[in-house]
Parts: C-alpha cells; structure tokens; sequence
C-alpha cells in the first residue's frame, strides 16, 4: 500500500492520514535503522543487556560456576547489615571523593587561570599539561607512584634534604589513601581544558568595565569570573564526581589489588570486583554494583537540584 | 598475559587460511589436531611449558596452544571461560579450588584413562591420591613440592651469621635476628619477613602444635588461644626487629618482585620448595632453603609433600582422551620431563626423576635434595581446604596481620577477630 503512494509520486503530506502513521515513519526511517544497527545491537547486547542480567543477578546467589538461584534481597540486606567491609570501602570512597573532586577542580581552575593570560606556546602548555590525565590512568603511572612514595622514593628523597625522615607513604595505613587522592588531582588535564574554554566565553569588556570601576583582579576574579563560570564547574563537579566515585585503577595496582595496607585503599569498585572476581560472588557483587548506582544517582539529583541556586546562566 | 599466538604468526596463518580456502582447500582441522592449555606462572613457567608443547608437536602432530596468566588474574579468568562453556581443554589446577571444580563438573574425572592414554602405573601414590575428589581422579599432580624457607646466602655471608640448617627452631630466629641487627647490613637488612599473615606458616606453626588450618569437614582446626598466641608471638618478633616493620611488609602484594627477598627487606622468606627456581632467576644473590622453623628442638610434622599443582581436564572438553594423552606426555616423556625440570615440583615419577637429576642446575638440585630429604620435618598430608580458604588468608588474615602490625589491634583482640571471622566466612559460601 505504501509502496504503491510512493509509486503515484503524490507528495507525502497531501496523503498524510492515508497510510499508517507508523509505516510511514518506516518508510521515511528504515535506512537512518539500518546505519544504526551496529550501535543498537552493540548497546542492547552489550549495555543495556548485561545492566537487566545484573539486576536480576543481584538477588540471587550466582558463582559462575554453578546455575543462580533466587535470594530475594538477602544481598543487599547483608550489605547494610552484616558487612564491615562494605562500610568500610564505602568510607574510602566518601573520603577519596570529598577531598580529590574539590581540590582537583580548584587545581584544575587555577591551572586554566594562569594558561588563559595569552602566554606564548601555550598550546605547548596545554598539552603538557593535559598528558597526566592521558597517563594517570594508566598501569604505568600506578606503578611509579609506588616508587615516588616508597621509603626510599623521590618524596623522602626530598624531605631528607630537610633532615626529615618520611614513612613508606604508600605503604602506611594513615597515608596511602592520600597519595591516591593526590594522583587524582594530579590528573586535572580535562577539567583544566574545560575550564579554559570556559574562560574564553567570557567577554573581555566586562572585565574592560570593571577596571574602569576600579575592581582590582580579586574582585574581578569574584564578581565577574566565577559566577559566569559556573556552568562549567558545574558540569565539572558532576563529571568527575561520578569518575570518582569509579576510580579502580590507581588502588588496584598500588595495592595489587588487596586494598591494603589495612583496608585502607579498599575503593568500594575494588571491594566489587574482589567480591565478583575474587571469589566469585557474582550476585553480590551484583548488588553492589547497584547500590553504587543509586548512590551516584542520588548525588547527581541533588546536585540538580541545588544547581538553580548557584549556577548562573547567561539569559 | 601472554597469548603465544603473535600478531605475525596470526596474519601469517589467517593468510595462509584464506589462500586455503580461495584454493577450494580448507584446512584440516580435526577436532583432536589442536588442545588449548591454560596456566599461571611466570615467563620461565611458560618457557618450559612451551618446550614441552613444540616436542608433542614435533612427536604426535598436536597443536597445543598456551595461555598464561598471573595467579591472580588466572582464576577469574578460569571461572569466567568455564562459565561461558569455553573452558580451555587442559587446566593448570591448584589445591585450593580442585574440589570446587570438580564437584561442578568443570573438570572432568580421568579414571577411563588411567591405563589407556594415561599410564599411572609408577605414578607416587601420595601424589596420585592427592589428585582424587570423592575417589574419582580430577588432577594430575605436576610435581611434588614442600613449604620452605627460602634464604639469601650471600646475605648471611655478608653477616657473618651461620645460616639455618632444618634443624633450627623460632628461638634460633630470633638469634639470628639479633645477629643482624647487630650486623646492620645492606641498609637495615632484617632476618626475615613479617610472617603473621603467611598463611603456610601459620598452617606449618599449627601443625607442628597437633592442630590444623582446617579439619577434614572444613571447620577451622585451632581456637582462640591459638590465634593469639601467634599473634603475640609476632609481635614480639616485629618488636624486636627480627622481622620488618608492618610498613614494608605491606609492600609486599603477592608478586615475586615485591616480595621482601628480592626487594633486599629481609634475609628469609617462607615459600615453597618450586619456587627456588622462579626467586633465583631475578635476585642475583645465591639462594638456598631449609624447613620452617620448629616450635621447639626436635619437634617436626609441621611439612608434608604436596603436589603443587595438577593438570586437569576441563568438563567441557570435546577432547578428552587427547588431553589425557598429552598429560601422559608431560609427565613420562623423557625429553619433556628433561625440558620441565623440577619448576614445577618434583617428578611423580620414578624414572623421571631419574631423568631430570643429572641434568639439574644448582639450585633445582637444592631443591630435589630439599624434598626427598624432609626427615622428621615431614607430616601427613593435610585434607584439602575449603573453598572459603582462599579468602579467609586473602582478606581476613591478612587484615588483622597488618592491624596488629600497625599497631590498631592488640594480639588478644586480633586471635579473636579471626576465630570469629573466619567462622563467618565458612558458614557463608
């Protein structure tokens, strides 16, 4: 029936309650499908399939050895009742999120601030300074951490040139989380490159008029830069909260993957995957998983929420 | 995280495939012409292995294609491929998770071959009984090996300090201790590592007192008392600076190169006696072994000769009897056994050991001496553990370790905790 309006070369609209709306959409769509294909089965077979099989997941007690059998929410009910270690992991992660989001978004900011002053070679700058955020989450770069915040690493190297005598940072439970949190804010690349776009959408003549007014650089910074910035911290904070509430990497192979000394660098993701691939409590694990979720996604919420107060958009 | 598979041979056989093919020739690929083999280990593991695997090749015209991993990454690699049916068709296999496998079906029984493919006939007894689940065999004991104190000669030279001979007991520890913090060597150098959380140690401590990690139903073996003990009798060691302090044991995450031997932290460490082989390969000092220490002169038991690996065969395995016929292979070929030496344990086999003793290095023969040699030290072999084994040394006893080594727990507090945690996680599962 459509074949044959196409046929007659009527224009379409003239016919429009003719043929079922749904066929014509076909007709007008099916090859814009088509060259979606490969995504569409790539993001139900390997996203959205494995997210519905995980939930289903978490309330059974699957071992991937041996067929899942329902729990009901046993899982979760475990977590937030009999299970140290997930409380434990989950203060890691508050701290770890606390301390390196803020300090590495100012970090990010000031580094942006300094770049954003016209200097010459700054593309250079940029990417030099933009490389840590290409390497830190490498293997490599865990690995030289350990070395730089060893006993006898570049740190202590340093501080004895003061006469002091540092611990093993890596390896002591009241420092190692810290020098987890300063690699993460070592890696400000992105969030820096971000920011520098963002300073260049400012326009120069409000700053023009402030001199004018006599506004000093503070106040300028203050009044003019911060809160016509905002948007750009705002998608910021909530970017690379949600990475670090992901962080694995870093605590997985400066601890080897023991989350030691003392639970200290136990990262929630790393108590994760010890429960699923550890010992093979994949439902747990599961469940885990989906407490992670609800949490980032609560933090996000909230963030949304109290954005109308603070954040400022031009119109 | 070796595929031995490179790129070049890849383009080269994928080529060649395609040429095939265009020719109207397609390649014949029996099922029984290729076996995949799994493994962990390190690169002189593989370099053996594969030795072994280009002889079959070269004998029988079987591809066996390696893979290995490092024991970490290697079982939940396993445990993913035998959840996805897609198993490799042989299986290094270890004592902690035989039992677990076997009784689902992921590996499969090798009785039917016993005497076919698979001649057992000279095979040590204890190592073959070893290998058995519910008496049905499931594993195929790659070499016997025993726990062992692995010592820096070079490091007790420097000292000046008479290194320990398997009669030597906790209280010679603690002398030697003294001698080397009175020698102050490389640095600081201490006798041995932090031990607390070594979960053999532990086990050989408890066994040599008439107790166990674990009784034969999977209950803990030891109480209370026990556990404190130990925890203060470490604390006393840590204290008196025979062993290094919790901050550098805790570098130690599992890897031989982080291990307080070859970062140069500590004189001694417990391992086992296939092991000699893989430390001296990257520390350039002379290393020898001798038995764990004795809870007091004259008392033994706390050793047994375990197989320290098997070969199984995976449940899913559309090659079975050609995988049972490759382990016959690994295990009697004169040529094979001669490219496996003892890295892997001790030959289960008479005349392969006969085989591999002349042809032994140094160290390997330390070894082979080491194990054949036990005397009193040598106890009876222990049942196999449960399957929360893995975890109660992984997480539990390593934690409370380095609490009480930190100081953030007292031994008291500490023998508690781990009674009452390892319960919790047996009773879990």
């Amino acid at each position: 029936m459509t074949a044959r309006s196409l046929e007659s070369g009527a224009p379409a609209r003239e016919r429009a309650a003719s043929p079922s709306l749904w066929s014509r959409i076909w007709q007008n769509h099916a090859p814009g499908y088509l060259f979606l294909l490969p995504w569409l089965i790539g993001f139900f077979g390997l996203t959205i399939g494995p997210i519905v099989t995980s939930f289903y997941l978490s309330f059974t007690d699957f071992d991937l050895l041996t067929s899942p059998d329902w729990v009901g929410a046993n899982n979760y009910v475990r977590m937030f009742t009999a299970d140290p270690k997930f409380w434990a992991s989950m203060r890691v992660t508050v701290i770890f999120v606390i301390f390196s989001v803020p300090l590495k978004l100012a970090f990010a900011l000031a580094v942006a601030l300094l770049l954003n002053r016209g200097m010459r070679g700054l593309p250079l700058y940029r990417a030099l300074f933009y490389l840590p955020s290409l390497l830190g989450a490498s293997v490599a770069i865990a690995i030289l951490w350990r070395q730089i915040f060893a006993r006898d690493g570049l740190v202590n190297d340093f501080l004895s040139v003061f006469g002091i005598a540092g611990p093993s940072w890596i390896s002591n439970p009241q420092y190692s989380l810290w020098t987890i949190i300063i690699l993460a804010v070592w890696q400000f690349g992105s969030p820096m490159i971000i920011f520098l776009a963002g300073l260049r959408q400012i326009p120069q003549d409000m700053y023009e008029a402030a001199s004018l007014d006599g506004a000093g650089k503070w106040r300028q910074f203050i009044k003019i830069t911060l809160p016509l910035l905002t948007p750009v911290v705002f998608f910021n904070a909530i970017i690379q909260t949600i990475e670090a509430f992901k962080s694995f990497t870093p605590a997985f192979i400066i601890s080897g993957g023991t989350g030691n000394p003392i639970n200290s660098t136990l990262f929630y993701t790393l108590y994760l995957y010890q429960e699923a691939f550890g010992f093979f409590r994949m439902g747990y694990a599961s469940a885990l998983a989906w407490v992670l979720l609800a949490l980032v996604g609560m933090f996000t919420a909230f963030s949304f929420l109290t954005s109308k107060y603070w954040v400022h958009y031009d119109e | 995280m070796t595929v031995r598979i490179d790129r070049r041979k890849f383009l080269m056989g994928t080529t060649a495939l395609v040429a095939a093919g265009a020719a109207g020739v397609m390649p014949a690929w029996a099922q029984a012409s290729s076996l995949r083999l799994t493994f962990w280990g390190g690169q002189a593991r593989a370099d053996r292995t594969y030795g072994v695997t280009d002889l079959y090749k070269a004998a029988k015209g079987t591809d066996v294609e390696g893979e290995f991993l490092a024991w970490n990454d290697y079982w939940p690699k396993l445990a993913t491929q035998t959840a996805g049916g897609n198993a490799p068709d042989i299986i290094q296999m270890d004592y902690r998770y035989i039992v677990e496998y076997a009784k689902r079906n992921a590996i499969a029984p090798l009785d039917e071959f016993v005497g076919g493919v698979l001649d057992l006939s000279n095979f040590d007894a204890d190592q073959l009984e070893g290998g058995k689940v519910d008496g049905k065999l499931y594993g195929i004991s790659l070499g016997a090996n025993s726990v062992a104190m692995l010592i820096n000669t070079a490091a007790f030279e420097e000292a000046g300090i008479e290194a320990p001979t398997n009669a030597w007991t906790y209280d010679d520890l603690i002398a030697i201790g003294e001698a080397f913090k009175t020698a102050n060597i490389r640095g600081g150098m201490k006798a041995i590592m932090d031990g607390s959380y070594s979960e053999p140690m532990l086990d050989n401590w408890l066994r040599q007192r008439g107790k166990a990690l674990y009784t034969a139903e999977g209950k803990l073996g030891f109480d209370e008392a026990d556990a404190v003990e130990w925890y203060a009798m470490w604390a006393k060691l840590r204290e008196a600076g025979v062993c290094v302090p919790a901050e550098d044991q805790a570098l130690d995450t599992g890897p031989l190169e982080t291990t307080m031997l070859v970062s140069g932290k500590a004189a001694m460490i417990p391992s086992n006696s296939n092991q000699l082989v893989g430390f001296q390969a990257i520390v350039q000092d002379k290393l020898a072994m001798v038995g764990y220490p004795r809870i007091a002169a004259g008392v033994g038991g706390g050793h047994y000769r375990k197989p320290s690996m098997f070969f199984s065969v995976a449940g899913s395995s559309a090659n079975k009897e050609a995988a049972a016929e490759f382990l016959n292979f690994f295990i009697s070929d004169p040529e094979a056994v001669k490219v496996l030496g003892v890295e892997r344990g001790i030959p289960c086999i008479a005349a392969s050991r006969d085989v591999v003793a002349p042809t032994l290095d140094e160290q390997s023969q330390i070894a082979l001496n080491f194990v054949a040699n036990l005397g009193d030290l040598l106890g009876p072999l222990p049942p196999s553990p449960p399957a929360a084994a893995g975890e109660i040394s992984e997480s539990l006893l390593r934690t409370l370790g380095q609490e009480v080594g930190f100081g953030a727990k007292s031994p008291e507090q500490a023998g508690g905790e781990l009674i009452t945690g390892a319960n919790d996680i047996l009773g879990r599962v």
